[in-house]
């Protein structure tokens, strides 16, 4: 039972990570039809800002510079989320096929850039030694940094409901998801929205870059591809464009994913792809989404 | 035209490396190929092509190292497995379309990449790679002196797959794949059934690809996990938006230039060719991926249709100048 616990949250933490990449890849997908490739570029970005941080500006191992670097991180990969729309997505509006094959490409050019600037191996980060204690809960030790995924994860959930439901520009998002071409005729430039959700998008995703640096001790250039493939499972699962979708699935795929792979080493991962297939082939539009007009 | 070129370039390419690049290059102009034929001719986005090159490649290195099978009936063992596998996901996958598809067939290319890279049921080698049995093939294949039988024969392979991939086309089932491409709907409602049809181009593709797989084996002595991943996938479709989407030869060249130069891009940094340049732009231009998929972002946003689009056009502007 013990072993189990452990387990249980730490799939949650898993979750929590792939939630914050997943959460701006359903918006982008939700709003704009586009299927970002380089999102787990913005990732590795915030991870490789927030190790830079640590180990080379502020390398005191304090919680204030670790947090820091949370924010930091978030900022990096949201700039870079922010200059991509700008020069590449924007001009091909209304071609989504070649708006997600130039994401493919970008994907690629990140990902030997970090190669020819870091080198291949991964970079150990030391993030404070507190974020490694172990709490008791009844006989099972967790590790705190686990909470620290959830609660970050949380924090943005709440963010994006509180976005969503109770500003100007949620408005516009959620009128988006729904019918993109009723809000443009009604005389609302949802582009602004574009770039938005693509602030928020890439911003979740540093910050997701900065807490998986932690949660796999370093960053090496292929950390974001890594959690890109589980975050498009978790978006699909969830249903495109719905963030309480993306969350409930994030928890499913992470806590499936650990608990399976702790008996049989690599079963679990073999186990959330048979899972998405089986999702698509019962119920297309996953769990929370709309049925496609 | 193109291959029988490559056929009388034969005796110019003598050196055992640059046989060896092209005799992958003509693979991967070949696999690109059958991707073009579900992306370009049927209009099928998958992800997920990865998996069937990998079921021929390991289907035919199993069959050849556990069984001590020829490989000529490995060869046959591995098409009629990458057959099955393509038939079952092929019958799931396109029960649902567009970006869903795309979806369920990169599970399913996960899936497999998963069972190699983990060596699942001891049916690879896991991380390392699944070697040839050099008794399973003739002699003339084994050995740096015979590179250039290998250059031979996987320009045979392309040449084979090419004519495959035109005659398909030209029949009558290949106007159906491409009238779907266009308007699926209007397909169903003259009384053809699109599943049926998508079937028949995602089995075939998959078979052609499993078939350049069994070659490549014999190629590269040996079946690995990088076969089954995404990234492999990934590089067939950048190979056939770069060469021009649905003009045959343009996927073909799209996979030379692609693996010719992203080989031939290391050597530029080990001559010392980027020793002038400051270091940020310097590390990543030693990555040929860098090179290539800026050069493939360009392509995409400025030259729609790819090297193929871009000739196409130079041509128009010729005739009209007349």
């Amino acid at each position: 039972m013990e072993i189990f616990i452990t387990l249980f949250i730490t799939g949650v933490g898993l979750g929590a990570l792939y939630f914050l990449v997943a959460s701006g890849l359903s918006l982008i997908y939700g709003l704009m039809g586009v299927l970002n490739f380089a999102h787990g570029a913005f990732l590795t970005a915030g991870a490789y800002a927030a190790w830079y941080f640590t180990t080379e500006v502020r390398a005191d191992g304090s919680l204030t510079s670790y947090a820091i670097s949370l924010v930091l991180s978030g900022l990096v990969g949201a700039i870079f989320a922010v200059a991509t729309e700008q020069l590449l997505i924007k001009h091909l509006y209304d071609r989504h096929i070649d708006q997600a094959l130039v994401t493919v490409g970008l994907g690629l050019v990140a990902v030997s850039a970090y190669l020819g600037w870091f080198g291949s191996d991964p970079l150990i980060a030391l993030p404070p030694t507190q974020l490694y204690d172990v709490v008791q809960i009844g006989d099972a030790f967790v590790g705190i940094d686990r909470f620290l995924y959830i609660t970050v994860a949380g924090l943005v959930l709440l963010a994006n409901f509180l976005m969503l439901r109770y500003t100007r520009i949620g408005l516009v998002i959620r009128a988006g998801v729904e019918n993109r071409a009723m809000v443009t005729a009604l005389g609302i430039d949802v582009r602004k929205a574009f770039t938005f959700v693509f602030f928020i998008g890439g911003f979740a995703a540093g910050l997701g870059g900065a807490l998986a640096t932690t949660y796999a001790s370093g960053v090496g250039p292929t950390l974001g591809d890594a959690f890109l493939i589980y975050a498009f499972i978790t978006v699909v699962i969830g249903g495109m464009g719905s963030i309480p979708g993306t969350a409930i699935a994030a928890v499913i795929v992470g806590t499936t994913q650990v608990l399976v792979n702790y008996y049989v080493q690599g079963l679990g991962d073999f186990v959330v792809v048979l899972l998405l297939a089986v999702v698509l082939l019962t119920r297309p539009q996953g769990l929370l989404g709309k049925v496609a007009h | 035209m193109l291959i029988a070129g490559f056929g009388a370039f034969t005796p110019l390419i003598d050196e055992p490396g640059l046989q060896q690049t092209f005799a992958v290059a003509f693979l991967f102009g070949g696999l690109a190929l059958t991707y073009d034929l579900l992306l370009g001719f049927t209009g099928l986005l998958s992800f997920g092509h990865a998996l069937f090159y990998a079921a021929g490649a390991y289907g035919a290195a199993f069959a050849m190292a556990r069984w001590d099978w020829g490989i000529i009936p490995a060869g046959i063992f591995a098409l009629f497995f990458a057959f099955l596998v393509a038939l079952f996901t092929g019958t799931a996958a396109l029960r649902v379309k567009g970006i869903a598809f795309a979806m369920v067939t990169l599970a399913f290319a996960e899936a497999g990449h998963v069972i190699v890279t983990l060596n699942l049921w001891g049916l690879s080698e896991g991380d390392k790679t699944l070697q040839l049995n050099f008794d399973s093939v003739p002699d003339f294949f084994l050995g740096v002196a015979n590179t250039r039988n290998l250059y031979l024969l996987a320009l045979i392979t392309l040449a084979i797959i090419y004519l495959a991939v035109w005659w398909l086309t030209q029949s009558s089932v290949g106007r159906v794949w491409q009238a779907l491409r266009e308007n699926e709907e209007r397909v169903s409602v003259l009384g053809l059934r699109p599943f049926s049809f998508k079937l028949i181009a995602f089995v075939l593709a998959g078979v052609m690809a499993a078939f350049v797989g069994v070659v490549a084996v014999v190629v590269t002595n040996n079946a690995n996990p990088v076969m089954a991943s995404t990234q492999t996938t990934i590089s067939l479709l950048l190979m056939v938006i770069l060469g021009g989407i649905a003009t045959r030869w343009g996927a073909v060249i799209g996979g030379l230039i692609y693996v010719v130069l992203s080989q031939r891009l290391t050597t530029l940094d080990t001559q010392g060719a980027l020793a002038g340049l400051p270091e940020w732009i310097g590390g990543p231009m030693s990555e040929p991926a860098f090179i290539l998929g800026v050069i493939f972002i360009l392509v995409v946003m400025f030259s729609p249709g790819g090297i193929a689009g871009a000739l196409y056009r130079l041509r128009l502007k010729i005739a009209s100048f007349k």
